[in-house]
C-alpha cells in the first residue's frame, strides 16, 4: 500500500497553491506569530506580565464581556431573522429578486456610512424621533444612539445581508423534491421545515453563525461612532487600539489581540463541535 | 385520509402552463379516468406528454387549471398533498439523506402521530416486504440505487395509502435490476390490494405491469385499454408508433371491402384492416417488424426486396429490406441472412393496421 502511494506522480497543479501560501505566510502567519511573540515580551515584567495586567485591570478584562454581549445577540438576531426570510425566498417568484436586492444593499455600505445614517435617523433629533413625536406615538426622547442599542442595531444592519446570503445559498442547495416527498407523507410546511430543512441546514447554520460572530466580535468603528466608547460599548478592539496608539504599548496591544482571538476561537470551536452532531453530506434524495 | 375506497375519479383534469412568449399551453388536457380499487394503471407516453403532470396533479403537488378529482364522493383536488394521504415514489427516490432507512420509512407514520411502539412493527413489515431487513440503520447514502428505490417504495406503502403514485421509479436502475424491481412492484401491488398509478415512457414496462394503460401525447389521452388491446389494436397512428409499430408506410388506397382495405405502391399491394375510417385516397399502414415474416413463395401481401442492413439480435436478426422503388421495411428474420441478399416477406392481413394518412 505504501509503495503504491509513494509512486503516485507529483501533481503539478499543486504548484498553483504557492502564491496563496506565500501570501498567507507573509501577511498572516508571520504577523500573527510576531504578535504572539511580542505579547510575551512586555515593556516591563515577566513573560506573562501583559496577560496578568489585562486580567487584573478594571477597564481591560470586562471588555471581553462587553464585546460578547454585543456580538452574541447580534449574531443570534442576524441568523435568526435571516433563516425564515431565506426560507421564504427559496422559491423563485416575481418579487424574489427585488426583495433579495433590497435586503442585500447594506452590505455595499461601509460601517461608517451606516453609522452616519443611523445618527441622522435614530438620533434624538432624527427622523424616527420626529415622526413618533409628530404622531404622538411616543413622547420624550428616544435614545438609540451613543449607547449599547446603537451599536447592536448597526451590527444587525451590517451583518444581516451576510447571514442572509449565506443561508439562502444553503437553502437553495437543498433539493426541493425532498419537501414534496415529505408533503405526500403528510408533513405540512411547518413539519417540512422542522424535519427536512432544519436538520439539513444545521451544519450550514453553524458555519454561518461562526462567520457572522467573528465579524461582529471585531466591531470597532460603530462602537466608537454609535456607542459610548468610554463605557457600555468599550469593546475589546477599542482596548487594543488604545494600548497600541494612545499608550504606544504594542506588546500589551498584541496580548489583547491574542485574548480576542482566543475568545473567538473558543466560541467557534464550541459551535463547530455542535455541528458534528448533525448529518453532514449531500443534501439530495438520491440519483439526479 | 381514508384507507379504503372503491374508486378514484379524474374528471376533465386540466393543467395549463405559460409557454414560450407568454402563450399558455395545456400540459394536460381534460384527462378523464376512473381508477378502481386493486387496479394498476400505467400512464404511458414520450417525455413532455403530460403523464408526470397528471401524477403531480393527483398527488397535489400541482394545482389544477380545470376539472376535478374525486375519491369516491369526496372532492380532493382542493386538498394540499399532506391531506390527501397518497403514497408517492419519486424518480430520483427523494429519500431524506439525514435519516436512517428506518426513520425514512417511519416518517409518514410519525407525521400521522403513530407512536414508536405501534410504528415499529409496521416499519419492520414494510422493510420485509421490500426485502431490506438488516438495512434499517443505514443512511440512504450507504445503499445502492436499487436498495434506495426499494426504501422509497417501502416509505410510500407503510402509510397504507389508498393510492400509490409512482413516477418512473425504475428509470435510474440498470436493466437487470429494472426487471427484478418491476416484478417486485407488481407483487407488492397484489399484496396491498390498493390502486397504483404508474408513470413510464417504457412501453415494455407498461405492458408487463398494467391492468390498463393510458397512452398520452401532448397532454391528450390517445387510448385507454388493457395491455393486449393497446399492443394489438392501437387506436391511432401515434399509439401504434409508440407501441413498436416501426413500419408506417403511407400508400395509395386502391380498393375497399368493409373494414378491409387494399393499399398499393409501385412495387406491391398490401391488404390490411382499417382501425380508423380512411376517407381520402391515401392511407397509412402500421406493421410491427415481428409481423413481417421472411417467407418463400408468393401469395397476397408478399413483398420482395433486398436486405440493406442486418442487426444481430440473438434469437433472430432485425432486417432492413428495401423494395425496388425504395420503400424500407423493418422485418425480423433468421440470423443466417446477409446484407445484399434478395428476400420475400409476408404480412398477415389482420396484422397490417390501416389509419388515415
Amino acid at each position: 500500500m505504501m509503495s503504491a502511494l509513494a509512486r503516485t506522480p507529483f501533481d503539478r497543479t499543486l504548484l498553483l497553491v504557492i502564491p496563496a501560501a506565500a501570501f498567507m505566510l507573509l501577511l498572516f502567519v508571520y504577523p500573527f506569530l510576531y504578535g504572539l511573540w511580542l505579547s510575551f515580551n512586555p515593556k516591563e515584567g515577566g513573560a506573562l506580565a501583559n496577560y496578568h495586567h489585562f486580567f487584573t485591570t478594571d477597564n481591560l478584562w470586562p471588555t471581553i464581556w462587553i464585546t460578547l454581549k454585543l456580538a452574541l445577540p447580534a449574531t443570534i438576531i442576524n441568523v435568526g431573522i435571516a433563516l425564515p426570510i431565506a426560507f421564504k425566498m427559496r422559491v423563485k417568484t416575481r418579487y424574489q429578486r427585488w426583495v433579495t436586492t433590497i435586503l442585500v444593499v447594506p452590505i455595499t455600505l461601509g460601517t461608517v456610512l451606516i453609522a452616519e445614517g443611523m445618527l441622522l435617523y435614530f438620533g434624538p433629533k432624527g427622523w424616527l424621533s420626529q415622526f413618533l413625536q409628530f404622531f404622538h406615538l411616543y413622547e420624550g426622547p428616544i435614545r438609540l444612539t451613543h449607547n449599547y442599542w446603537g451599536v447592536l442595531i448597526s451590527l444587525v444592519i451590517s451583518g444581516f445581508p451576510f447571514a442572509f446570503l449565506l443561508i439562502l445559498s444553503y437553502i437553495t442547495g437543498i433539493d426541493p423534491v425532498l419537501a414534496r416527498a415529505a408533503a405526500t407523507l403528510g408533513a405540512d410546511s411547518r413539519n417540512q421545515f422542522r424535519h427536512i430543512y432544519l436538520p439539513l441546514l444545521a451544519p450550514g447554520l453553524a458555519m454561518c453563525f461562526c462567520l457572522a460572530f467573528v465579524q461582529a466580535f471585531s466591531v470597532f468603528p460603530s462602537a466608537v461612532l454609535l456607542g459610548s466608547p468610554a463605557g457600555p460599548t468599550r469593546v475589546i478592539s477599542i482596548a487594543a487600539y488604545e494600548a497600541a496608539f494612545e499608550q504606544y504599548d504594542y506588546s500589551l496591544a498584541s496580548a489583547i489581540a491574542m485574548v480576542m482571538g482566543f475568545v473567538q476561537l473558543v466560541i467557534v470551536a464550541a459551535v463547530l463541535s455542535l455541528r458534528n452532531l448533525f448529518y453532514r453530506g449531500p443534501v439530495t434524495g438520491g440519483k439526479g | 385520509m381514508k384507507h379504503d375506497f372503491s374508486e378514484l375519479k379524474l374528471d376533465r383534469v386540466t393543467r395549463r402552463f405559460a409557454g414560450a412568449g407568454g402563450k399558455a399551453f395545456n400540459a394536460l388536457d381534460e384527462l378523464t379516468l376512473t381508477v378502481r380499487k386493486g387496479e394498476f394503471i400505467c400512464l404511458l407516453g414520450p417525455s413532455g406528454c403530460g403523464k408526470s403532470t397528471a401524477l403531480n396533479c393527483i398527488a397535489g403537488l400541482m394545482n389544477l387549471s380545470g376539472g376535478s378529482i374525486w375519491l369516491d364522493d369526496t372532492r380532493i383536488d382542493t386538498l394540499p398533498p399532506e391531506k390527501r394521504g397518497f403514497g408517492m415514489v419519486f424518480q430520483n427516490y427523494a429519500l431524506f439523506p439525514h435519516m436512517s432507512v428506518e426513520k425514512n420509512i417511519g416518517f409518514g407514520l410519525r407525521m400521522r402521530g403513530v407512536g414508536g411502539s405501534e410504528a415499529a412493527p409496521r416499519v419492520a413489515r414494510a422493510l420485509k416486504m421490500v426485502q431490506l431487513e438488516g438495512q434499517a440503520h443505514k443512511l440512504p447514502g450507504q445503499l445502492s440505487g436499487g436498495q434506495q428505490q426499494r426504501v422509497a417504495i417501502a416509505r410510500a406503502i407503510v402509510i397504507e395509502p389508498p393510492l400509490i403514485l409512482m413516477d418512473e421509479p425504475l428509470s435510474n436502475l440498470d436493466a437487470k435490476l429494472r426487471i427484478e424491481t418491476r416484478a417486485e412492484i407488481r407483487r407488492i401491488h397484489r399484496e396491498l390490494d390498493r390502486a397504483t398509478i404508474y408513470v413510464t415512457h417504457d412501453q415494455e414496462e407498461a405492458l408487463s405491469l398494467a391492468d390498463r394503460i393510458v397512452v398520452m401525447k401532448d397532454g391528450v389521452v390517445q387510448q385507454i385499454g388493457a395491455p393486449p388491446d393497446v399492443y394489438g389494436q392501437p387506436a391511432n397512428l401515434h399509439v401504434a408508433r409508440f407501441m413498436g409499430y416501426r413500419n408506417v408506410l403511407e400508400l395509395e388506397v386502391s380498393q375497399r371491402d368493409g373494414d378491409r382495405i387494399v393499399l398499393s405502391s409501385p412495387d406491391f399491394k398490401l391488404t390490411g384492416i382499417q382501425r380508423q375510417p380512411v376517407a381520402g385516397n391515401r392511407g397509412a399502414v402500421a406493421i410491427r417488424p415481428e409481423e413481417v415474416v421472411v417467407a418463400s413463395g408468393g401469395g397476397p401481401n408478399t413483398i420482395s426486396g433486398r436486405i440493406d442492413n442486418v442487426e444481430y439480435g440473438g434469437r433472430d436478426a432485425l432486417l432492413d429490406i428495401v423494395t425496388p422503388s425504395g420503400t424500407v421495411l423493418h422485418a425480423r428474420g433468421p440470423v443466417t441472412l446477409r446484407r445484399g441478399e434478395s428476400v420475400s416477406v409476408h404480412i398477415p392481413v389482420e396484422r397490417a393496421l390501416v389509419y388515415p394518412a
